[in-house]
């Protein structure tokens, strides 16, 4: 459903860009950040459900005020990454991406450009933002294929008794 | 082209403004009921949770428009922000044909007698400027009967104990418990409280040429789809419309009350969709607006007589700006005993409303509506994992084990708390927009606290394995349930309007809607509300032939 939107799309200079606002890089820190927030077990998580997709069509729409802070969290994340362990946040092993999340979260980590400031409002905002891709309606990009739904075993269409799940 | 004179304009087509419109349209005088939204669209967001006005993260689908109408909170710290309908802290209900009663979780309930007398039966509150009703319940009673036959309730206050003496039942029957709803019922009942089921402003059977509840999963929120859930949008304006007399007029933003210099309305600025400026000329002008555009519009509109304000000489208009702190508790069982059917909500208790020991006032206690699943995201038990395997577990784990009995307190009216207009912040047309500002009554946490101790206690009788509290009551009122911000008093020094709705010293400019409220109840308040937009349109048909209300 995802990409057949993207063929309407004007604004895409390199096909292989799948993104409105953010750049590959930074949608792969996200999209390594999301799926630790929430993680797949026995059912999809967050990458399964395209949350990328969410917060890309969001942060170039209705969320575009939050632009500068993804920009810059994201840039602090893997300054902070790159100090400790010389690499990016998506190419860390998943516990050590974990001890980063619960370190930002804490507030321990401090952002790149703000001295002073720190990351717990930045995790915080993209935590917001995972919940609503992956619990919210498909045709704002997440929860592709009403994978949470399924999950919670939430009848669709609404009208209770007509679960038109395949299981 | 220049608008024709009409006898009437109302300015909101909500659950006063509506009801108003109709009651003035049936008795012959010609009406222009402006809305400044559309027709709600039943079908564009029917399921979808982040386009609902409940959470309103991406959207409010049934208004206002998030771009052109900021707002300005003020922080307890004085930081003055700028809100929008979805950036949280904006206080919306909703702007179309109906307003909040299209997308409304639909309680019916009345005040209790003690409501309108809060003072007698209290005393006088410190720091507070709580007061008696200059009508009391008696005088309503006829209103709130006609509220519910007109717009259509179902319950059985019979079986309510402290429910306010009637003259008639409620014409439909009540809808049953849900599983959840049973359990909190007998729970409730071992503890000796009188639960009881809920009065709905939804079809428990066919009613009015439409359908019964069919329990969709959104309710609370979102417009029926099959248009079972009772509101101003499809019966009274409808009739209204049927009359002839009454033209609704929608996407028309009021910029202004035109007070002329005798100290008279003679009618409304206004922009019409296509951003053109007009006049409305009336013999009368009622403000239906909700209690904080109300308050807004009062203020933008200056005039000689009225320099700061329409109706604000004695600078009352904007004051006692109250809402509802929702307060109760989560308890989480070992086996499912949610349905999820619609709307969720289905048992009440108003034990707590009056009379608790050392209290001024209380609240009612109910289970909540159904919880979409990323409002359920952000509720665990305090300590709990925000994110992570832990965080999804509990979400498909207790998604259908989580209830919540919650309630809305009675705010202790304050006298800061409050809007007034920003000069410095317009919408988009150009307008100063509302700041709102102050807090509540420290009495409300406190009172928080009480209820919810008793509704965690049902949760525990009810079985639930864990419980904790949710306690409500600081900072910043407003919200859905706003009232109170042009109070109706007998002395035009403390008040804005009479007992009638009548803007003191403006004989022909009346307000109709929650602004009107002393008090904003232990309740949900629309049916209050409706029954105040009969109370006040009657007395308009009533006496309009004589004077117009116009002297001289
Ligand atoms: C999700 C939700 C659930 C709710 N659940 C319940 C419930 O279960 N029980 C209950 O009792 N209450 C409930 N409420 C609250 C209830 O809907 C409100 O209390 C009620 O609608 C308020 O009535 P009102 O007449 O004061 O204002 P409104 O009904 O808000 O009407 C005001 C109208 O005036 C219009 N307007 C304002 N300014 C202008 C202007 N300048 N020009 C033109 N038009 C203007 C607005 O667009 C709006 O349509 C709920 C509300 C919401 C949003
Ligand atoms: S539960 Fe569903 S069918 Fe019933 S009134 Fe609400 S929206 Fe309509």
């Amino acid at each position: 459903m995802v990409a057949g939107g993207l063929m309407f799309m004007p604004c895409c200079r390199y096909p292989e860009q799948p993104y409105r606002f953010l750049s590959t890089e930074e949608a792969d820190c996200i999209i390594a950040l999301t799926e630790q927030i929430i993680p797949r077990d026995n059912y999809p998580g967050a990458t399964d459900a395209g949350v990328i997709y969410y917060i890309d069509r969001q942060l170039s729409s209705v969320f575009h005020y939050d632009q500068q802070t993804y920009r810059n969290g994201i840039r602090s994340m893997q300054k902070a990454c790159n100090e400790k362990y010389k690499r990016l946040f998506q190419d860390l092993q998943v516990p050590v991406q974990i001890k980063m999340m619960e370190e930002m979260e804490a507030g321990n980590l401090n952002s790149y450009n703000w001295p002073g400031g720190n990351l717990s409002s930045f995790f915080n905002l993209v935590m917001k933002h995972t919940m609503q891709a992956f619990y919210g309606s498909p045709i704002h990009g997440g929860n592709k294929d009403y994978v949470s739904f399924e999950m919670l075993q939430i009848d669709y269409p609404l009208v209770i008794g007509q679960n038109r799940y395949n299981t | 082209m220049k608008n024709k004179r009409v006898n009437a304009v109302v300015i909101g087509a909500g659950a006063g403004g509506g009801i108003v419109a109709k009651e003035l349209a049936v008795s012959g005088l010609s009406v222009v009921l402006f809305e400044r939204g559309k027709w709600p669209v039943y079908d564009e967001h029917p399921t979808d949770e982040l386009i609902s006005q409940r959470t309103e993260v991406l959207d409010s689908p049934f208004g206002p428009d998030h771009i052109k109408n900021p707002r300005v909170v003020v922080e307890a710290d004085g930081r003055r922000r700028i809100v929008t309908p979805i950036s949280g802290g904006y206080s919306n209900n909703a702007a179309c044909v109906g307003s909040g009663t299209v997308s409304y979780g639909a309680m019916a309930w009345r005040f209790m007698e003690e409501d309108f007398q809060l003072k007698t039966v209290y005393g006088h509150v410190e720091g507070s400027t709580l007061e008696d009703w200059p009508i009391s319940y008696n005088n309503l009673e006829p209103c709130y009967e006609k509220a519910e036959w007109e717009i259509g309730v179902s319950g059985d206050d019979g079986l309510n104990l402290f429910a306010p003496p009637r003259r008639n039942k409620q014409p439909m029957p009540s809808f049953e418990y849900n599983p959840e709803g049973e359990l909190i019922y007998n729970a409730a009942k071992r503890l000796g409280l009188h639960p009881f089921p809920i009065p709905m402003l939804r079809n428990s059977v066919r009613y009015n040429n439409r359908p019964a509840c069919i329990r969709n999963r959104t309710c609370c929120g979102f417009a029926c789809p099959v248009d079972a859930k009772n509101g101003t949008h499809n019966t009274v304006i409808p009739t209204a419309m049927s009359t002839g007399n009454c033209e609704v007029r929608t996407q028309c933003m009021i910029a202004e009350i035109v007070v002329d210099d005798k100290g008279q309305a003679a009618g409304v600025n206004y922009f019409d969709s296509k951003n053109n400026g007009h006049f409305q000329p009336a013999d009368i002008v009622v403000v239906s607006g909700g209690a904080i555009e109300t308050a807004r519009l009062l203020l933008n509109s200056k005039s000689k007589l009225f320099p700061r304000g329409a109706g604000n000489n004695y600078d009352w208009v904007g004051r006692n700006l109250q809402g509802h702190a929702y307060t109760g508790a989560f308890g989480l069982f070992d086996y499912d005993i949610l349905d999820l059917a619609g709307p969720g909500a289905t048992v009440a208790l108003c034990d707590f409303n009056h009379h608790n020991p050392g209290m001024v006032g209380g609240g009612l206690l109910a289970n909540e509506f159904n919880r979409l699943p990323y409002l359920y995201s952000n509720i665990r038990p305090p300590g709990s994992a925000r994110w992570g395997i832990d965080h999804k577990k509990f979400q498909y784990e207790m998604y259908r084990r989580t209830s919540q009995v919650v309630g809305p307190i009675q705010e202790m009216p304050a006298f800061d708390s409050r809007v007034t207009v920003d000069e410095n912040v317009k919408d988009y047309w150009g307008l100063p927009v509302a700041r709102l500002s102050g807090s509540r009554h420290p009495l409300d946490y406190e009172n928080c606290k009480f209820l919810s101790a008793k509704a965690e206690k049902i949760l525990k009788e009810a079985g639930a394995y864990h419980t904790w509290q949710s306690v409500g009551g600081k900072g910043l009122s407003g919200g859905q349930h706003q009232a109170g911000t042009a109070r109706m008093g007998n002395d035009k020094k403390t008040s804005v309007v009479n007992r009638f709705g009548q803007v003191h010293e403006i004989d022909n400019l009346f307000i109709a809607d929650g602004s009107l409220m002393v008090n904003n109840g232990g309740f949900n308040p629309a049916l209050t509300i409706m029954a105040l937009g009969y109370w006040v349109g009657d007395y308009i048909a009533t006496n309009f032939s004589s004077t117009k209300f116009r002297a001289g």
